[in-house]
């Protein structure tokens, strides 16, 4: 019986939460099929990591610790993932759906001939048979999906599963990579750099969608409430790529991951992105036009109607309670 | 130099989504398709570099006869030429078998460039471009928000988390994959229609690229059990009644939670 492999990431400098939330479906998938958890640890002076992940339940942690891995490249990444397969022999390979794994889990499942299955936020054991389960069209439909044979390779949805946060002894293994010359080459990361909106500090955000029409809209409807609450205006991609507003008033994954008192929603649909960016908001109203839109499933209170009658008339009531 | 440009034909983002009858994909007669936002950018960042440096966009895409439409509109966007893979044969492949029939057309092409969209707007599953990249051997890079190209390479930013970004270098041949908002996506022109008319579509069948038997639904190493509206979960406590009483409502709830 093949093992299953989880390949963890390092975010400034620590182990990702995301990691030990595979070791979770990891060791959901091995205790239900008798399969062995491993772990792949890569980057430069990581072996503290690999130590940690090998004590938080991941199972034999192999270790790739290499100046040449200091840096994230898909082809250093996916020499080190290799040597990991060819040591550990997994059948079912875990990364998490993010800008790593989106680069890398597609590359190693057409090297691997792999079934493959992204941005899962779950996954069931029926019998030897593993079912995934997603979201499609934005989060509009959700879908069972079945791999048909195996390898697997599935990346998981950051945050859709608890953390392990048991402890389990594993040990360390020392893996020896050779990173070649490849084809793509780091050059470095940069900040976007904030220009006077920080929206992680606001206590109360007021966001608007693409159904908003146009960025004199935003001036119009969003800010007049945003500016009454005391509160910062934001927005959902659509709105930064339809260059509306600059990219510092994102909302979401890419953009800025918020934790307001109140977060009012304005003619927002709720893509995964979004929702993964506001998920630490205290308190979510929800104001949209399409009752099945999936912002209503995480909003605290929802309004079904037009955003341009409901807004100024709460902008009104709000100035009214003010005095 | 030349681009190839893999585009979907994706439901419009506005369109109506019904399971179908048998729970595996949605109704598709009767809605409007629109090429996948992903991939307008990654055309329009083709044709920026055809109109900077000169040279070639050839766009590829799989599906059936409704997909001319979009080759058409990317024709008159002012790809040069169109290569359609329309052959039942191809339906229900996975995204692996996508980048199979992709690559098959990326070898009798032999482009300098290959550009896809990040991911598609309905599966959502952000894996073509990386697998067709492996499957060819050549370097790729994902969720691209610029792109500069110089003698043999091309520098990407790519998009990382929390407005960060990747500066990456890539050796051509190479692919990359399209975020959304890279570029302002242009039109067609009237002229640039009546140009498209003229300009070749190729069509293809899955035995053309020798791929008989690899791919389609048969071959899927991921099959759709079942696509279904997502269950109510917990959901919001919908305050319903005239915009006034919405408003005083929310404003009440707004005091409740002592920000007023």
């Amino acid at each position: 019986m093949g093992s299953i492999l989880l390949v963890a990431e390092i975010q400034k400098g620590k182990l990702r939460e995301a990691s030990l939330e595979l070791v979770s479906v990891a060791r959901k998938i091995g205790e239900a099929t008798g399969r062995e958890v491993k772990s792949l640890v890569v980057g430069q002076g990581v072996s503290g990591i690999a130590e940690e992940l090998a004590k938080k339940g991941g199972g034999e942690v192999f270790l790739a610790d290499d100046a040449a891995l200091a840096n994230y490249s898909v082809d250093a990444y996916h020499a080190a993932a290799k040597a990991a397969i060819a040591a550990g022999s997994p059948e079912i390979v875990l990364l998490s759906n993010t800008p790593t794994g989106w680069d890398l889990a597609p590359r190693l499942a057409a090297a691997l001939d792999a079934a493959f299955v992204s941005d899962c936020f779950d996954v069931e054991v029926a019998g030897a048979e593993l079912v995934f389960l997603r979201r499609f069209f934005n989060g509009k439909l959700d879908a069972r999906l079945r791999p048909v044979g195996l390898p697997i390779v599935a990346t998981m949805q950051p945050g859709a599963t608890a953390a392990f946060s048991g402890s389990a002894d594993g040990k360390v293994t020392a893996l020896a990579v050779s990173v070649g010359e490849g084809g793509t080459r780091f050059v470095e990361t940069k900040v976007a750099e904030a220009k006077g909106v920080d929206l992680t500090k606001a206590e109360v955000i007021v966001s608007g969608g693409r159904s908003l029409g146009g960025p004199e809209k935003f001036q119009e409807v969003i800010k007049p409430l945003a500016d009454a609450l005391g509160g910062a205006m934001g927005a959902s991609r659509p709105v930064v790529d339809a260059g509306w507003l600059p990219h510092e008033y994102q909302v979401g994954s890419s953009g800025q991951i918020v934790a307001p008192k109140l977060y009012i929603a304005c003619g927002i649909s709720g893509a995964i992105q979004h929702l993964v960016g506001m998920k630490g908001s205290n308190f979510v109203i929800a104001i949209n036009k399409d009752p099945d839109a999936p912002i209503f499933e995480v909003a605290n209170l929802g309004v079904v109607g037009d955003l341009f009658e409901v807004v100024p008339k709460l902008t009104e009531a709000v100035k009214a309670a003010k005095g | 130099m030349k681009i190839m440009v893999c585009i979907k034909q994706v439901p419009h983002q506005d369109a109506r989504l019904d399971v179908r009858g048998d729970g595996t994909w949605i109704q598709d007669e009767n809605i409007k398709f629109e090429i996948n936002p992903y991939d307008q950018n990654a055309l329009e960042a083709a044709l920026q570099l055809k109109d900077a440096g000169g040279g070639e966009v050839v766009v590829a895409s799989i599906g059936p006869e409704r997909v001319t439409q979009s080759l058409r509109t990317a024709l008159g966007m002012g790809a040069d030429r169109a290569i359609h893979v329309k052959d039942a044969a191809a339906d229900g492949s996975d995204a692996l078998g996508v980048a199979k029939l992709l690559a098959a057309l990326a070898k009798a092409e032999s482009p300098d460039l290959i550009f896809t969209g990040f991911m598609s707007d309905d599966g959502n599953i952000a894996a073509v471009g990386p697998m067709l990249a492996t499957l060819l051997g050549i370097p790729h890079t994902t969720t691209a928000v610029s792109l500069k190209k110089e003698n043999g390479t091309v520098q990407v930013e790519r998009e990382l988390e929390g407005g960060a970004l990747e500066v990456v270098d890539l050796k051509t041949p190479c692919l990359v994959t399209t975020q959304t908002g890279m570029n302002q996506v242009r039109y067609a022109s009237l002229k640039g229609i009546m140009a498209a008319k003229k300009k070749p579509i190729d069509v293809k069948t899955v035995a053309d690229l020798g791929l008989a038997g690899q791919v389609g639904a048969g071959a899927a190493k991921v099959r759709i059990e079942k696509l279904y509206t997502p269950p109510k979960g917990q959901g919001a406590e919908i305050v319903s009644g005239s915009a006034d009483e919405v408003a005083g409502k929310l404003v009440g709830k707004i005091k409740e939670l002592g920000l007023l």
